[in-house]
């Protein structure tokens, strides 16, 4: 499978502190990887290196061929590689619509598209990402008036909005009640079949192993292990880094 | 979680985004017509005018200010910098001398001229300081106020230095106020159709939340200089247009830090961030000086002092968001500040959700 992300020898430091440490993760075409981890482990900072929020002390980060070590995050953006936060991002005093709206891809937008309004084949974009993610009912609500859960769902379609080839998914789970996570599972695997890739930061390590075709994890800033989730659950060194030591 | 409601805009919803409301527009054209016929009324005189096209250009920098301080969250306290810079610079092209005999400008060139260097100043300090963030971006534009006026104050041979320059009287008052009132007719009417343009919505992200917006393929540094540019521009060329009214710069009349503190002012009275706010509020902020002026003149700054922390503490939204029924009222403010009421803007709160 061809590498759509490949970072290389990826590291992060905050003073004393490595964050990220001479980590390798690659995500192919198509494909939708797990990156998960204890608290602290590092999967959030690698997002942020990754989508260039963050800047990298060494290493390198491509994508779709391109050095992107160097870019600015909206840059990437309109290369093809979308995110979501573990805190949730959305503009609160905007709509749903609005929100869905301004999350375009940039890379089509020229001078003149910059002063002008919605175009019809982006409204309907937002009405199919509307009735996609439950969401059509609330099109009109201020994103700040909505629930996490929904806020949650919002974020993905924001991510989704810019027609992306990688999403990288932090914690799409976190704080929804458990009927949705099972449609946010639904509506991952449906993006996904469409051959968008997903590279998933998860807690839940239930719904990593059942979406996920490969499973990276990290722990302490360092790559522990890599491999299909069976083989990463199965694995003593996750078992120690999650669990800790037998015996302890 | 809550379930999902029919298909129809809430009461809240439907008033607000990008389209003014009615009402709105209703007030802003009823009040354009009503100024522009001021001038034909019985005794509305020269000095009448004259403090009438004053009150024009405090909306004017008020409105150009609301660009970057409301529409994009990045408050300015060095704005009126641009404005000293077109007043100067239409001022000393006015009265250029050589040898004895003036060769200035005339006033429509120049004040043009001012306005392209305001703009063109404003590109490139924009560049620098709008990488910093919050009170960083404030401070430092604050500081570069300070250092354009203390420059201008002692580059006496191009300004005049503390002794300020004088320009060529023309004293037409009703032609001066007629052009700035369809300049500042034009200027809310461009900011208007800006709001509603992909642009003017991208600004209102970039305050949202900019790490967000740059994310989602926003380019925040481009459109944060670009309408900070523009601001400066505008707020230049009013800047040339009072120099040729008032006759006479010096650097403490161009570069008054009040211009901007009544901008800031303004712009809350009226609601930060909405297009008719600092028109409302402006006007509304002159009227209200005229009158402690008048009835507490030992105390009128000490009143508007006050009044300033009484439009934070109780009208965040500011007049204009009295007549938003988004749950912010005086009522709702007043139960907010005594603890009984819920922030009217957090929505829910989150089910596990950590808020940085």
């Amino acid at each position: 499978m061809t590498a759509l992300l490949d970072a290389r020898g990826v590291v992060k430091r905050f003073g004393g502190l490595t964050a990220v440490d001479r980590v390798d993760i690659s995500v192919g075409s198509g494909e939708m990887v797990g990156l998960i981890g204890p608290n602290g482990s590092g999967k959030t900072t690698l997002f942020d290196c990754l989508s260039r929020v963050s800047s990298i002390d060494s290493g390198s980060i491509r994508f779709d061929g391109v050095d992107i070590t160097g870019h600015r995050p909206h840059q990437v953006a309109r290369l093809g590689l979308a995110r979501t936060f573990q805190l949730i991002r959305v503009y609160r005093e905007l709509t749903v619509t609005e929100n869905l709206e301004l999350s375009i891809q940039w890379a089509r937008v020229g001078t003149a598209g910059l002063f002008g309004r919605t175009d019809p084949a982006t409204r309907r974009r937002v009405d199919s990402l509307l009735e996609f993610l439950l969401l059509a009912g609330l099109r009109h609500e201020r994103a700040g008036a909505l629930s996490g859960g929904q806020r949650r769902l919002l974020e993905i379609g924001m991510a989704l909005m810019s027609e992306p080839r990688l999403v990288l998914l932090d914690e799409a789970t976190s704080g929804v009640n458990p009927a949705l996570v099972v449609e946010i599972a639904d509506r991952l695997r449906e993006v996904n079949s469409n051959g968008v890739a997903i590279l998933l930061v998860e807690h839940n390590v239930q719904f990593v192993s059942e979406l996920c075709h490969r499973v990276v994890v990290l722990d302490r800033g360092a790559k522990l292990a890599e491999g299909t989730p069976r083989q990463v659950m199965e694995d003593p060194a996750v078992i120690e880094a999650y669990f800790g030591a037998e015996g302890e | 979680m809550r379930p999902v409601t029919a298909d129809r805009p809430s009461r809240a919803s439907r008033l607000q985004g990008p389209r003014p409301r009615r009402f709105l527009v209703r007030v802003s054209l009823g009040l354009l017509v009503v100024l522009a016929l001021l001038p034909t009324l019985p005794g509305v005189g020269d000095a009448t005018l004259f403090t009438l096209t004053l009150m024009l250009t405090s909306v004017a920098v008020a409105v150009n200010w609301n660009l970057t301080g409301g529409f994009t969250g990045y408050v300015d306290f060095g704005h009126a910098a641009w404005f000293g810079i077109g007043a100067y610079t239409t001022a000393m092209l006015m009265s250029l001398q050589t040898n004895g005999p003036q060769i200035g400008w005339a006033a429509p060139p120049a004040i043009v001229i001012g306005a392209v260097v305001a703009g063109a100043l404003a590109a490139a300090i924009g560049r620098a300081t709008m990488r910093l963030k919050g009170p960083y971006f404030s401070i430092a534009m604050l500081g570069t106020f300070v250092a354009v006026r203390e420059i201008v104050r002692v580059s006496g041979g191009l300004t005049g230095g503390g002794v300020g320059l004088t320009l060529p009287p023309y004293l037409n008052r009703p032609l001066f106020y007629y052009v700035e009132l369809a300049l500042v007719a034009g200027l809310v009417a461009f900011t208007w159709w800006l709001r509603s343009t992909r642009f003017g919505a991208a600004l209102v992200a970039i305050r949202e939340d900019e790490v967000g917006a740059e994310t989602r393929g926003i380019d925040t540094t481009r459109l944060k200089v670009t309408v900070f540019s523009f601001a400066g521009l505008s707020t230049g060329l009013f800047g040339g247009l009072w120099a040729y009214q008032n006759t006479f710069v010096d650097p403490d009349i161009a570069f008054v830090e009040l211009r901007t503190v009544d901008a800031v002012m303004g712009t809350m009275l009226g609601g930060l961030g909405t297009v008719a706010g600092p028109v409302v509020g402006t006007i509304a902020l002159f009227w209200l000086r005229e009158l402690l002026w008048a009835h507490l003149l030992d105390y009128h700054l000490i009143a508007q002092g006050v009044l300033l922390i009484g439009i934070v503490l109780f009208l965040p939204r500011g007049l204009v968001g009295i007549l938003d029924p988004r749950g912010t009222s005086v009522t709702a403010m007043w139960r907010q500040w005594l603890g009984r009421g819920n922030q009217p803007d957090e929505g829910e709160p989150d089910e596990g959700e950590e808020e940085p």
